[in-house]
């Protein structure tokens, strides 16, 4: 499927300057990777902090042992 | 030490609304996705199998459709960021202040990713990967190495009332000077010598439709970026609150510690701030 798809399009004048463009293109690509990385990070802060308040809610409604 | 009817209060708020009150950063953020991912797939179908190869630089010129829209998008939201600013300033919003901060903190990443695409597109047509005569490359550089002190200046600042005051002080003057430094670069180079491409007008059909396709697929992608931000900000905040909320801390003094970035729990801390004013 992808091998029909590929032989549609019209193939690319890569030659020497294609190295500079896939660079330059990537770079885009590794930036906004990287963001998303710092971000999925940051989300995981806050799903780890989420349990611990939730953690400590629990521990709040425990009946104290008499 | 919080009493029985204001925690009471506290809580129903906490069911009926955010603690950061009614702004919600996070609506729209996947329609918003969404149209990025459409734009950017639309972008690059038209700049690899649309545009036409230029008559010099040839299959290089590719570059272009990356490096000019970065670099417009990078240069709009420093202006934006004094925009914002300037709302703070007024407003005395803090709102306002961690907008500016997230668009500026944003176009910084743009412009890095403006440099660098830069250096590799002139080492592949001019075979020098930067070049001091250049006076485009060299003035962006400056605006980026001014923007560089954006961050540092924010975290030598302790206090987060003087912090963002100044920070908006910064982001305003910095702001004007971008379209100052075009205006003033594009004078000298057209004493200095001629140009190709001076406008987009100069552009070919196709390409320029490209240009525009890929400005529009980066600004959304700057937009998104941003969302992401503002709304990641917005919740750690929130739950900020909800912790001290929780402990039973004095709200009226949070615990903060040393940072570059706006303040926000001191908005949204307690219920009757919430209440009385706009969170964020």
């Amino acid at each position: 499927m992808a091998g029909a798809v590929l032989a549609e399009v019209p193939a690319l004048p890569l030659h020497t300057a294609g190295k500079y463009v896939a660079g330059a293109y990537i770079v885009l690509f590794v930036l906004v990777l990287i963001y998303v990385a710092i971000m999925a990070i940051r989300l995981s802060r806050i799903e780890r902090d989420l349990g611990e308040l939730l953690s400590e809610l629990d521990e709040r409604q425990e009946p104290t042992p008499r | 030490m919080e009493s029985p009817s204001r925690r009471a209060a506290g809580s129903s708020e906490i069911k009926h609304r955010s603690p950061g009150g009614a702004v919600m950063y996070g609506r729209g953020l996947q329609a918003l996705s969404i149209a990025t991912v459409v734009a950017m797939a639309v972008s690059l179908s038209l700049v690899f199998f649309y545009a036409p190869l230029e008559a010099e630089q040839g299959f290089l010129q590719k570059i272009f459709y990356l490096h000019v829209p970065l670099a417009i998008i990078a240069l709009c939201g420093f202006v934006l960021g004094g925009l914002l600013a300037i709302q703070h300033l007024r407003t005395r919003d803090p709102r306002w202040d961690m907008r500016s901060y997230v668009v500026i903190h944003m176009s910084l990443i743009f412009a890095v990713g403006t440099l660098i695409t830069g250096s590799i597109w002139a080492k592949g047509s001019w075979g020098h990967w930067w070049v001091w005569s250049e006076p485009t490359l060299v003035s962006f550089l400056i605006i980026f190495l001014l923007y560089a002190t954006y961050q540092p200046l924010r975290f030598a600042i302790e206090d987060p009332e003087r912090q963002a005051r100044y920070a908006s002080v910064f982001a305003i003057t910095a702001g004007a000077f971008v379209p100052l430094n075009y205006i003033a670069v594009n004078l000298s180079t057209a004493y200095l010598h001629p140009r190709v491409f001076t406008s987009t007008s100069n552009l070919p059909g196709s390409m320029a439709l490209t240009l525009l396709v890929s400005t529009v697929a980066m600004a959304l992608l700057f937009a998104t970026l941003c969302k992401y931000e503002l709304t990641a900000k917005h919740t750690r905040a929130q739950l900020r609150a909800l912790r001290q909320r929780l402990a039973g801390d004095d709200l009226d003094t949070p615990v903060r510690s040393r940072s570059a970035a706006p303040s926000l729990s001191h908005v949204s801390a307690t219920p009757a701030r919430a209440a009385g004013r706009p969170a964020l």
